[in-house]
């Protein structure tokens, strides 16, 4: 891969000043938390718009805005930053969901204690998943993807409702063990290219010409899955996923849902797939199967839920499922609606828990049965609500219409049957999210449960639209996001096909 | 060899030995002030043991690149005991932060502590640069006798007594196991020198085989490998705490170093039986004391657990007997005498808050009575997990790297799981103190010193985790050395 040098640190900074921000709201008094909160995550995100203007979109593939830092040279482990068009949405989807996190906790009544701690956390939190998805060496990838945990963990087990305390250790538990497996993957990579090349090396760049059997890619392979499968979370492994989300605080499930698991798919996607093409191929029918029964079951289980958050939670796993199924096609429809979907799923499922959150500060509960017609007298969030429903049930227009379509046209490349079970799981998939529709709008409320709600306003207005708009730019506009990632996928298919030639099996 | 070889004299080159002597002058020091004193002012001793070993440091920084053999080769100063050595001694001085106003609580203020305290030191320095293993043995009891009579300071409870005889009796068998290995190898070799010893080839290798696992079994009984771990529990539950904070950093040091000057030198042939017997030891010890530690209700027992299954990972970091697999436990052996520590020395600070029992329930809500020591006590633990960004993490990806770098899965996949079971009792802890309300508030006031030692031992965790090149540019080529000896 190429690499563009960086004109400007926006991708340090960007790490930097959250960090800042948090040194800032230790030092100072309570009262400024929220604003410190406010003003850091709101510059990170001019931050990542502005750099828009100096990314090369035309060269998307190559990595921008590059940077190293050696840290241990016998090693190769360097802190290197840089986005490539993959990691720079995922990146500007981070600094906006931050924003939107924090601009809705401003006038949340759940946060009211210890805001401190509360504000540091997610600014923790928000240096931590740019890090995420903008290094490049392989060990501070992963010191970041597990830095994620701890902030999560603390705002769920303190903010949470009811079963926090059970949640944020099932949540901490889970993903902590499951990325174990993926440290060993990632030490066993660079001691790989030590055999390979006489030098150790945690540099993405240089494991990429790693070359492996196939038996012994296959162990490599489920090293890193095991703890992706997890973090995304595929059908069997979801388990911890509904606790976390549905305990959190508002806040904390979007930050959670929107862009916390997208750094399971945004990895498998990054090293399962550009690490260990030849292995992809091999088990492509298998992972394509498991996406799909990903949406299928899911889609069930989010219907039978009776708490409109943990219906939200389930949801998401289906939407992943999609993102899964696209992403192993293989092919450039396939991938281009898995991340597509990313994306879509970020904003939909961010403002699906923003309105989850919503109704229950004025109802005080997250029953389905006590929800029906609760959107009477809001005639802003119901509009709001709607934008939001349809996109996540693929609608044309909507934003996740491009995942669902384009998946089912890179399934319709290998054969009709293929394509009619994708279709499949996303008809349960809009079922649920009709249901939900249903039970907001059409479902009569008796008469005295009818109380006169106010509106949405103010900073929970601003972090809708902050979603809402850029959902329907999705939903419109696709080309736009397309320019951020085709050529990456062109790249990625080439690396695919090249790494086929002489067969699978050599 | 010739017969003027033997009789040569040899001008014993007292600079390579400073820093222990040094630190033995000062014991000798402690010890006629107390004998002539009936009633040593405790704040004299301390001071007279921090500037006695503040000097023995600041020479050893200073001289750091010191190297050489001298008393006829039995004693080594190279880059490995320069390196070790600076963290026994800041260790203990900041342990010595924090002894009086606990044994002031405790009452327990006994003046021989201060001199068994710099007995100990002065043996485990020794420990840390000797190849020969008379010297490793009389080391090994230096460090042992002291150990034994500091674990029984606190007179007036059973299980401190408890505690030190068990250790007393299976340290005993150790020594005595150790010094029969001892024997066995010089039958083997003629030689005490462990290089001798180990490059030594002879057809017949019963004895070397013989006399290396009775010194290693006896080694393995001080650091507390699993089957052999029974007095660890007791003791460390028994000792006074900054005691046991102590046995768990410079004690673990100072036990580990021989192994690890071992490790190198193992031969080629016998690197499969190495890799078996003591991965199948190091895996043994992590399993166990893990999954122990998970249903421990008594945290201070808990640590103790822990200490034995970061023994285990220590261990299966040796069973790799390559360069890496030695950088990596050089940098583990290190972290986890600071992470350790730290983990003992809050509860030191906490006991001191009335009817503080160590146990689980009166870590509930400890943040809202006592931040500061909430936050340094969950720095401590998630380090002790293994979360990054701390140093814990780092050297559990290097002990990964190692096992990856032997091929060892299987240690691997195992180690995972008794991670994974770590994750029980340290995450535990840190939701008690965040997440819960408690009715019990702790009223343990650190003073300043302790405050500051904490945070600096905080901060170190952070920091050596972020920025490894720090230490790394140190252990990187004493591990190289080690190896080309």
């Amino acid at each position: 891969m190429e690499l563009v040098p960086a004109v400007f640190p926006f991708i340090p900074l960007s790490i930097v000043l959250p960090l800042l921000g948090i040194v800032l709201i230790v030092f100072l008094e309570e009262k400024f938390a929220k604003w410190i909160a406010l003003v850091f995550s709101g510059t990170v995100l001019v931050l990542s718009l502005v750099s828009l203007f100096y990314f090369d979109f035309s060269q998307a593939q190559k990595v921008q805005f590059y940077q190293s830092v050696t840290l241990i040279k016998e090693l190769n482990l360097s802190l290197s930053f840089g986005v490539d068009g993959l990691s720079y949405l995922m990146y500007i989807l981070t600094t906006l969901v931050s924003f939107v996190a924090i601009c809705w906790s401003i006038k949340d009544r759940q946060i009211n204690h210890r805001l401190k701690e509360y504000y540091a956390w997610f600014l923790l939190s928000e240096s931590a998943v740019v890090g995420v998805f903008t290094s490049w060496d392989m060990l501070v990838f992963y010191v970041f993807y597990e830095l994620t945990l701890v902030p999560m963990f603390f705002v769920i087990g303190i903010w949470g409702y009811k079963l926090r305390l059970y949640s944020a250790y099932k949540f901490f538990v889970y993903i902590f063990v499951s990325s174990l497996f993926l440290l060993l993957g990632i030490v066993s990579v660079a001691v790989e290219h030590y055999r390979q090349f006489g030098k150790f090396s945690f540099s993405y760049f240089d494991l990429l010409q790693n070359q492996y059997s196939l038996a012994f890619g296959l162990f490599l392979f489920l090293l890193f899955f095991i703890a992706f499968a997890v973090k995304t979370p595929i059908v069997p492994f979801h388990t911890w996923l509904p606790d976390a989300h549905g305990e959190a605080p508002t806040a904390g499930s979007v930050v959670l849902a929107a862009i916390l698991l997208k750094m399971g798919t945004y990895a498998l996607l990054r090293f399962n797939i550009g690490l260990f093409p030849k292995v992809a191929v091999f088990l492509m029918p298998i992972l394509v199967l498991w996406g799909i029964a990903t949406t299928i079951f899911a889609s069930w289980f989010t219907i039978s839920q009776s708490n409109v958050k943990r219906f939200v939670a389930y949801s998401s796993i289906s939407h992943m499922g999609f993102v899964v199924t696209g992403m192993f096609l293989l092919n450039k429809e396939g991938l281009r609606a898995s991340i597509m979907e990313m994306f879509a799923h970020g904003l939909t499922s961010a403002s699906l828990f923003m309105m989850a959150g919503f109704i229950y500060n004025r109802l005080h509960s997250f029953n389905m049965q006590a929800l029906r017609g609760s959107i009477r007298f809001m005639p802003m969030f119901a509009i709001l609500t709607a934008i939001t429903g349809f996109s996540s049930m693929g609608l044309p227009g909507g934003s996740s219409f491009w995942g669902k379509f384009l998946t089912i046209m890179g399934a319709r490349e290998y054969t009709l049957q293929l394509a009619l079970l994708v279709l499949a799981g996303a008809f349960f998939s809009v079922l649920y999210v009709l249901y939900l529709l249903k039970t907001l709008y059409l479902d009569v409320k008796e008469e005295s449960m009818l109380v006169h709600f106010t509106d949405v306003r103010g900073f929970k207005l601003v972090a809708f639209l902050l979603v809402v708009v850029p959902m329907l730019m999705v939903g419109l506009l696709p080309f736009l996001f397309f320019s951020f990632f085709d050529t990456h996928i062109d790249l990625l298919l080439a690396t695919i096909s090249k790494s086929l030639e002489g067969g699978l099996w050599k | 060899m010739e017969m003027k070889d033997l009789i040569q004299i040899e001008t014993p080159k007292l600079t390579l030995f400073v820093p222990e002597l040094i630190v033995l002058i000062t014991g000798f020091v402690l010890f006629s002030l107390d004998i002539i004193y009936k009633r040593l002012s405790h704040t004299l001793a301390i001071s007279i043991s921090v500037i006695g070993y503040t000097l023995a440091l600041l020479y050893l920084i200073f001289n750091f690149d010191l190297r050489g053999e001298t008393f006829y080769g039995l004693y080594v100063r190279d880059s490995f005991s320069s390196l070790l050595q600076v963290f026994m001694i800041l260790l203990t001085i900041i342990l010595l932060a924090f002894t009086l106003q606990y044994q002031k609580f405790k009452r327990s203020l006994y003046g021989e502590f201060y001199y068994l305290l710099a007995f100990s030191l002065f043996g485990s320095m020794v420990l840390a640069s000797s190849y020969n293993l008379l010297l490793i043995y009389t080391a090994l009891e230096a460090v042992s006798v002291s150990f034994y009579i500091l674990t029984a300071l606190q007179r007036g409870d059973f299980t401190s007594k408890e505690g030190a005889f068990k250790y007393l009796i299976l340290g005993g068998l150790a020594i005595a196991l150790a010094s029969y290995g001892a024997v066995f190898l010089y039958i083997y070799a003629g030689s005490f020198d462990l290089r001798h010893v180990l490059h030594f080839n002879a057809p017949d290798k019963s004895f070397l085989i013989l006399g290396l696992v009775f010194f290693l079994f006896g080694l393995a009984i001080k650091i507390g490998v699993v089957p052999f771990h029974f007095w660890l529990p007791d003791a460390y539950q028994g000792a006074p705490t900054p005691i046991t904070a102590y046995m768990s950093s410079v004690g673990k040091i100072a036990f580990f170093a021989p192994v690890l000057r071992v490790m190198p030198l193992v031969q080629e042939s016998f690197h499969n039986t190495w890799i078996l017997a003591v991965g199948t030891l190091a895996v043994i010890t992590f399993l166990y004391g893990n999954f122990v530690a998970l249903v421990q209700k008594d945290v201070k027992r808990m640590l103790a657990y822990s200490s034995i299954a970061h023994s285990g990972y220590i261990l299966a970091g040796v069973s790799v007997a390559s360069s890496i697999g030695l950088k990596a436990v050089i940098y583990f052996l290190l972290a986890y005498s600071i992470m350790g520590m730290l983990g003992f020395l809050v509860l030191a600070v906490l006991e001191r808050s009335g009817d503080w029992e160590n146990k689980l329930e009166d870590f509930d809500g400890l943040k809202h009575s006592q931040s500061f020591m909430a936050w340094i006590f969950a720095i401590a633990l998630l380090s002790l997990l293994g979360v990054p960004p701390t140093v814990g993490f780092l050297v559990k990806a290097l002990v990964f790297m190692s096992l990856a770098y032997g091929k060892l899965w299987w240690i691997g996949i195992l180690m995972i799981i008794g991670i994974g079971a770590s994750t029980g009792y340290y995450l535990r802890l840190v939701m008690l103190m965040f997440m819960k309300e408690g009715e019990r508030r702790a009223i343990a006031n650190p003073t300043g010193f302790e405050k500051a030692s904490m945070v600096l031992m905080a901060a170190s965790l952070l920091i050596l985790g972020i920025l490894p090149m720090l230490l790394w540019n140190y252990i990187s080529p004493t591990s190289e050395m080690l190896f080309r000896r």
